[in-house]
C-alpha cells in the first residue's frame, strides 16, 4: 500500500513540474481528440443501425441503374412474397417562374410494403399516415420544394408535357434509408401517370421493394447478383446501410488527421521523455541503494507513468463528452434524430489503441530505464542516446498507425513521404550548417563563433529540436495554406468556369432544343462532351461488389459513371502512362483511366475492365492513364475509350458541357425544363452555393483541426524550451561567472535559438513545398502556387515566434543568482 | 557467525579505446559484519570499483565474490538487498523534504511506520527542526547526515560509503563520520568505506591501502 501511495504521489508530483504539465496536455489534447472523434462516430454508427431497423420500409432492397425484363420481373415476383416496384429520377419542376432540381420517385399500387407515408395538406399541417402512394394524375411534393415552387395542394404541375394535380404535401417515405444522406427536394407520383420515356434520365435508377422469408430472402440475393449485376442490395437483418461505407471513410480520413497530430504529439513526448527518463533513472538507482530490485522499481515507474494516463484519461473525457454534445447539436442538421449517448465499448477501444502507442514511444524509455544502475551515483558511465531506436519506434507506430488507419494510400504515401523528405532535409542541415559553423568559428573570436561551438557539442539534442520544431512548423503549414488555397479556389471557381451554366446531363434530343434555345435567347454554347451511362462490375473477372476496402474511388465505382469517347487526347487532359490508341483504330476494347483512379484501384496496364452499359457487358483492356490540366475546360472523365467504340455499344449517349446565358435568358429557362424535365442545367451561382456549404463545414472541420495543430505546435514548443532551459541555466551561470553581461547571455541565447528556427523553417518549407507538388494536384485538384510573399511571412512569424519564446525563457534564466546557476 | 563478504582472488580492468587499463589483480579479502573497514589509496587505483565488487554491483574481470548472510550463501541481488550505500554527492531526492528522503527506503520495504521511524532517526541526527526542508534548503554537512541517516534507516547487513566526506569541510567530516561509525556500531552493521581521508580511516577497525594493484593493511 506504502508503494502504491509512492507511486501516486511520485506521480502527482512530476506532474507539477514543467514536464509534466507538457505530456500531460499533449496526452490530454490527443485523446480529447480520438475520443470525441470516435463517441461521434459511434453516435452515427448507432443511428445508422437503427436507421436501417426502422426506415428500410421492406425485408430487402435492390436498387440498380437499369430495369429487369418483364420476363425476369414476372420471375423475381414469383419469388418473393411482395414485391414493389419503384422508379428514380432527377428532373427540374417547375411552377410558374419558379424552378428547382428534384429526385421523382414513381411508385406502382404495392407502394409501401411496410411501413406508411406520412403527408398533409400544407407545409405546417398535421401530418396523417396513409398506408398507399398517390393516385394516377396525381402528385405529392416535399414541403421544401412546395415552399421553393410557391405552390398549394391543388396547383397542377407540369412534367414533360404532363399535368399532374398536387394533392398532398410529402413529409415521410419508409424507404426513404435509400435516399442514404440526400438532402435533395422529393416528389411523387404514380408510375402510370407520366410515359417512361420522358423521365429517362443517366441516374435513373429502379428500386424493388421485397418482403420474404429468410430463405426467400437468400434465393433472390442470390438471383440478383446474376440477373442485376451493379445492383446495390440491402438487407433488413445482417446488412449495412447505404451511408456506413461513407462514414467509414469519412472515419478514415479524419483517422490520417489525428495520425498527423499523433505525430506531433509524439514529438513533444519525445522531447519531454528524455528528461522523464534522466529523472527516473537517477530515481531508480537512489531506489537501488536502498535494496530495491529492478523488477520493483521498473513496475514502480511503469505506475508512475499509467497513473498520468489515468489522469488525462479523466480529463479527455470530461473535454471529450463536452465537445461531442456540441459536435451532435450541429450534425442533428445532416442526421436528424442523431442523439448523443453513451458508447463505451468504442472509447475503451480508443484509449486502448491510445494506450499501445503511447507505450511503444514509451519503450526505448523503459528499455533504458532497465539498464538504471546504482554505479551511476558512484561515477559517470558514459550512455548512448538511444536517439535512433527512440526514433525508430516513433516513426513506426506512426506509420503502423497511418496504415491501419488510411482508406487512401496514395495520400498517405505522400503525406508521409513530405514528412520524411523534410526530416531528412532538416537533419542533413542541421548537421551541416553547424559543423560549418564550427569550423568558420575555430579561429575567429566573438559569441556567434561560441554559439556555434555549443550546439556542435549537443548535436544530437540540437537535430531532435530541429526536427520536432520543424515538423510542427511543417504541419501547421501546410494546414494553413490548405484552408487558404481552398478558399481562394472558391472565389475563383466563377471566373475560371467556362460559361455560367453547366449542363451536368441532356439526351441526345435535348441538344438539338438546347441548340434551338440557346440561338433563341442569345446565348452560346461552349462545350458539349458525348458520354454513355456505364458501370464497373468486375475486373479482371473479379466482382467490384465483392471488393470491400474503404475507398472514395471503390465507392464512386460502384455506381454508373460516364464513360466518354475519344480518339485524340482531350485539351485538358494529358498522357500519364501507357499508350494512348491511334485515330481511327480498329481494336475498340481499348481504354484509359484517370490516372489516380487507377493508383487508388490498384489497376495495371493490361486488366479487363468489364462495364454493365444498357443491360449489355463490355470487355476493355486498359491501355493508358490520362490526368486532368487546367486550361482548356473543367470537363474531365474517368474512363476514355476510343471513337470507334461508340458503334459497339447499344446505349443512349447523353452529352455533358456548359453555356453562357445573357441575363434575360434566366427567365426563359423554365419553358425548357417544362418541355424536358430531365434536362440536368445548374446555374453556376447554384454550383457555388453547393460549393459553398460544402466549403463551409470544410472550413469547420480544418479550422478545428489547425486550432488542434497550434495547440500541439505550442505544446512542442514548451517541450522544446523547457528540455533545454536546466542546460541553459547552467550555461549561462558559468558564462556570468567568467565575466560576461547579462546582454551577451541574451544574445549567445539568440544566436541559439536563430539558428534552430531558421534551419526548422527552411525544413518546413521543404516540406510544405513537396507536400504541395505532390498532394494538391493529385489529391484535390488544385496547382500548387506558392505565394512567396505569404510563405516568407509565414517563414517570419516562425522564426520570431521561436525566438522570442527562447528569449523569454533565457530572461527567466537569467534572473537566478550565479551561485545558484552554479548548484544546478 | 556474521555475515561476510569474500572476495577471492579477484582481478577487474577496464578497456579504453586503444589500451587495456589494469586496475587490480588476485585480490583476496573478507568482509564481515561485525567491523568496520576503510579504503584508501590514490586516485584511479580502483578503490570505487573494489567497493562496487564488493557490494555486489560489478562482476569482477577475474576470480570470485561470495556473499554469506545468515550462515547461508546468497547471491548479489539478495545481498543488494541488505544493503545501503552513502555517496559523496549526497544523492537526496530533490522533490522530498528530509523527513521523506528518511521515510523513503521504509516506504519502499511496506513499512506502515515510516514517517515515525524516520521522524526518531531525524531527531538522531539532529535535525528534528528540518523535517520540511528540501535538500536545497540545506548545507551540505546537513544533507550528508540526512543521507546516512537514510542508508542506516532500513536496518541493511552493510553499508557501503564512496568518499562520504569528500564535499565537507573538517569540522562537518569529523561529525558525519563520527555519526556514520556510531550508527554502525550501534546497529551491528558491516561499514566499507573508500576514501581518500587517513583521519576517516583511522577510525575504522580495518584499513587497507590499495596502490598499484596491490591491497595491503594500511599502517
Amino acid at each position: 500500500m506504502n508503494r502504491v501511495k509512492l507511486v501516486l504521489e511520485n506521480s502527482w508530483r512530476d506532474l507539477w513540474g514543467g514536464d509534466g504539465r507538457i505530456s500531460m496536455a499533449t496526452q490530454t489534447a490527443l485523446l480529447f481528440f480520438l475520443m470525441t472523434l470516435t463517441l461521434t462516430s459511434a453516435s452515427i454508427q448507432s443511428y445508422l443501425a437503427d436507421n436501417l431497423d426502422q426506415m428500410l420500409g421492406s425485408d430487402l432492397v435492390i436498387e440498380s441503374p437499369s430495369s429487369l425484363t418483364e420476363g425476369d420481373e414476372a420471375a423475381f415476383r414469383s419469388m418473393a412474397v411482395g414485391l414493389s416496384v419503384t422508379q428514380l429520377a432527377d428532373i427540374t419542376m417547375t411552377h410558374k417562374e419558379e424552378w428547382a432540381r428534384v429526385q421523382l420517385k414513381l411508385v406502382d399500387d404495392f407502394y409501401p410494403l411496410q411501413g406508411n407515408l406520412q403527408i398533409g395538406d400544407t407545409p405546417v399541417a398535421t401530418q396523417r399516415a396513409v398506408s398507399r402512394g398517390p393516385n394516377v394524375g396525381e402528385i405529392w411534393i416535399d414541403s421544401r420544394l412546395a415552399i421553393k415552387l410557391r405552390t398549394q395542394v391543388g396547383d397542377n404541375l407540369t412534367i414533360g408535357g404532363t399535368d399532374l394535380r398536387l394533392s398532398a404535401i410529402l413529409f415521410h417515405e419508409p424507404d426513404r434509408i435509400m435516399e442514404g444522406h440526400s438532402v435533395a427536394m422529393r416528389a411523387m407520383a404514380h408510375a402510370q401517370s407520366l410515359d417512361g420515356a420522358s423521365i429517362n434520365s443517366s441516374k435513373g435508377r429502379t428500386r424493388y421493394l421485397v418482403t420474404a422469408d429468410e430463405k426467400q430472402l437468400q434465393a433472390i440475393e442470390k438471383w440478383s447478383r446474376q440477373t442485376l449485376p451493379g445492383a446495390s442490395v440491402i438487407k433488413k437483418f445482417g446488412g449495412q446501410h447505404p451511408l456506413a461505407s461513407f462514414w467509414q471513410r469519412t472515419e478514415n480520413f479524419l483517422g490520417l488527421a489525428s495520425v498527423i497530430l499523433f505525430f506531433m504529439g509524439a514529438v513533444a513526448l519525445d522531447m519531454t521523455n528524455r528528461r522523464w527518463l534522466a529523472k527516473m533513472r537517477y530515481r531508480l538507482a537512489i531506489y537501488a541503494s536502498f535494496g530495491t530490485r529492478t523488477r520493483t522499481a521498473m513496475l514502480m515507474a511503469l505506475g508512475e507513468w499509467l497513473a498520468g494516463f489515468l489522469l488525462s484519461i479523466a480529463l479527455a473525457s470530461m473535454l471529450a463528452i463536452v465537445a461531442y454534445g456540441l459536435i451532435v447539436a450541429e450534425l442533428q442538421g445532416y442526421f436528424p434524430g442523431l442523439r448523443a449517448s453513451w458508447h463505451v465499448a468504442p472509447a475503451l477501444k480508443t484509449i486502448g489503441l491510445f494506450f499501445l502507442l503511447l507505450l511503444a514511444l514509451q519503450v526505448p524509455s523503459f528499455i533504458q530505464l532497465s539498464r538504471a544502475s546504482l554505479l551511476s551515483l558512484i561515477r559517470n558511465p558514459a550512455e548512448s542516446s538511444y536517439v535512433w531506436q527512440r526514433l525508430f519506434w516513433s516513426i513506426a507506430s506512426v506509420t503502423l498507425l497511418a496504415a491501419a488507419y488510411s482508406d487512401n494510400m496514395l495520400l498517405t504515401g505522400m503525406t508521409l513521404m513530405a514528412i520524411a523528405a523534410a526530416l531528412t532535409l532538416m537533419v542533413v542541415l542541421t548537421w551541416t550548417v553547424i559543423r560549418l559553423g564550427d569550423v568558420w568559428g575555430r579561429r575567429r573570436a566573438g559569441l556567434l563563433p561560441f554559439a556555434f561551438f555549443m550546439m556542435r557539442q549537443r548535436l544530437f539534442a540540437k537535430s531532435a529540436q530541429v526536427m520536432g520544431l520543424g515538423l510542427c512548423g511543417l504541419l501547421l503549414l501546410f494546414s494553413l495554406m490548405l484552408m487558404r488555397d481552398l478558399g481562394t479556389t472558391m472565389e475563383g471557381y466563377g471566373r475560371s468556369h467556362d460559361g455560367n451554366l453547366m449542363i451536368a446531363e441532356a439526351q441526345a434530343d435535348q441538344v438539338d432544343a438546347i441548340n434551338i434555345w440557346a440561338e433563341k435567347t442569345g446565348s452560346s454554347v461552349r462545350s458539349m462532351r458525348p458520354f454513355v451511362s456505364a458501370q464497373l462490375v468486375s475486373v479482371n473477372g473479379k466482382a467490384l461488389s465483392d471488393m470491400q476496402k474503404p475507398s472514395d474511388t471503390l465507392a464512386t465505382l460502384k455506381d454508373p459513371i460516364r464513360l466518354s469517347w475519344t480518339d485524340a487526347m482531350p485539351k485538358n487532359n494529358r498522357l500519364d502512362g501507357g499508350k494512348w490508341w491511334s485515330a481511327d483504330t480498329d481494336n475498340w476494347r481499348q481504354i484509359s483511366a484517370e490516372s489516380e483512379v487507377m493508383t487508388d484501384m490498384g489497376f495495371s496496364y493490361g486488366d479487363t475492365l468489364t462495364y454493365q452499359i444498357g443491360g449489355k457487358p463490355y470487355d476493355f483492356k486498359l491501355v493508358a492513364s490520362h490526368a486532368y490540366q487546367p486550361g482548356a475546360g473543367s470537363i474531365t472523365f474517368w474512363f476514355q475509350v476510343p471513337l470507334s467504340a461508340r458503334a459497339q455499344i447499344d446505349a443512349p449517349t447523353r452529352y455533358m458541357g456548359s453555356m453562357e446565358l445573357p441575363e434575360p435568358a434566366w427567365d426563359a429557362l423554365a419553358g425548357l425544363w417544362q418541355q424536358y424535365p430531365t434536362l440536368s442545367l445548374v446555374p453556376l451561382q447554384e454550383l457555388t452555393e453547393r460549393f459553398d456549404q460544402t466549403l463551409g463545414i470544410v472550413t469547420k472541420v480544418t479550422g478545428g483541426y489547425a486550432a488542434m495543430v497550434l495547440l500541439l505546435a505550442l505544446f512542442v514548443l514548451a517541450a522544446s524550451v523547457s528540455g533545454f532551459s536546466a542546460d541553459d541555466r547552467q550555461k549561462n551561470g558559468l558564462l556570468m561567472s567568467m565575466g560576461l553581461r547579462e546582454s551577451d547571455c541574451l544574445r549567445l541565447n539568440f544566436y541559439d535559438w536563430g539558428v534552430t528556427a531558421l534551419i526548422a523553417a527552411a525544413g518546413a518549407i521543404a516540406g510544405t513545398w513537396s507536400a504541395g507538388l505532390l498532394i494538391y494536384q493529385a489529391q484535390f485538384n488544385l496547382t500548387y502556387n506558392p505565394d512567396i510573399l505569404w510563405v516568407a511571412a509565414m517563414v517570419f512569424a516562425m522564426v520570431a515566434t521561436v525566438c522570442l519564446v527562447g528569449y523569454l525563457a533565457c530572461r527567466q534564466s537569467l534572473k537566478v543568482s550565479v551561485r545558484h546557476l552554479m548548484a544546478t | 557467525m556474521p555475515d561476510t563478504i569474500e572476495l577471492n582472488s579477484i582481478s577487474h580492468h577496464f578497456d579504453t579505446a586503444s589500451e587495456r587499463i589494469e586496475l587490480f589483480r588476485d585480490l583476496s579479502y573478507t568482509i564481515r559484519a561485525d567491523e568496520t573497514l576503510a579504503i584508501i589509496g590514490p586516485s584511479g587505483a580502483g578503490k570505487s570499483s573494489l567497493l562496487s565488487i564488493a557490494a555486489g554491483l560489478e562482476i569482477p574481470a577475474g576470480g570470485n565474490v561470495r556473499f554469506t548472510i545468515d550462515g547461508a550463501e546468497v547471491d548479489a541481488l539478495t545481498m543488494r538487498a541488505n544493503s545501503g550505500f552513502i555517496f559523496q554527492q549526497f544523492h537526496l531526492m530533490p522533490e522530498l523534504d528530509a523527513i521523506g528522503n528518511l521515510a523513503l527506503p521504509l516506504r519502499l520495504k511496506g513499512n506502515r511506520d515510516a514517517f515515525d521511524i524516520a521522524a526518531i532517526w531525524l531527531e538522531k541526527v539532529g535535525l528534528k527542526d528540518r523535517a520540511r526542508h528540501r535538500p536545497h534548503q540545506l548545507s551540505g554537512g546537513e544533507q550528508q547526515r540526512i543521507a546516512v541517516a537514510r542508508a542506516f534507516v532500513a536496518e541493511p547487513r552493510f553499508i557501503f560509503a564512496d568518499e562520504p566526506t569528500g564535499n565537507l569541510d573538517r569540522h562537518t567530516s569529523e561529525s558525519v563520520a563520527a555519526l556514520m561509525f556510531d550508527c554502525a556500531r550501534e546497529n551491528g552493521c558491516g561499514l566499507v568505506i573508500v576514501t581518500h581521508s587517513r583521519q576517516l580511516a583511522m577510525r575504522a577497525d580495518a584499513s587497507l591501502l590499495l596502490d598499484a594493484g596491490q591491497l595491503k593493511v594500511a599502517a
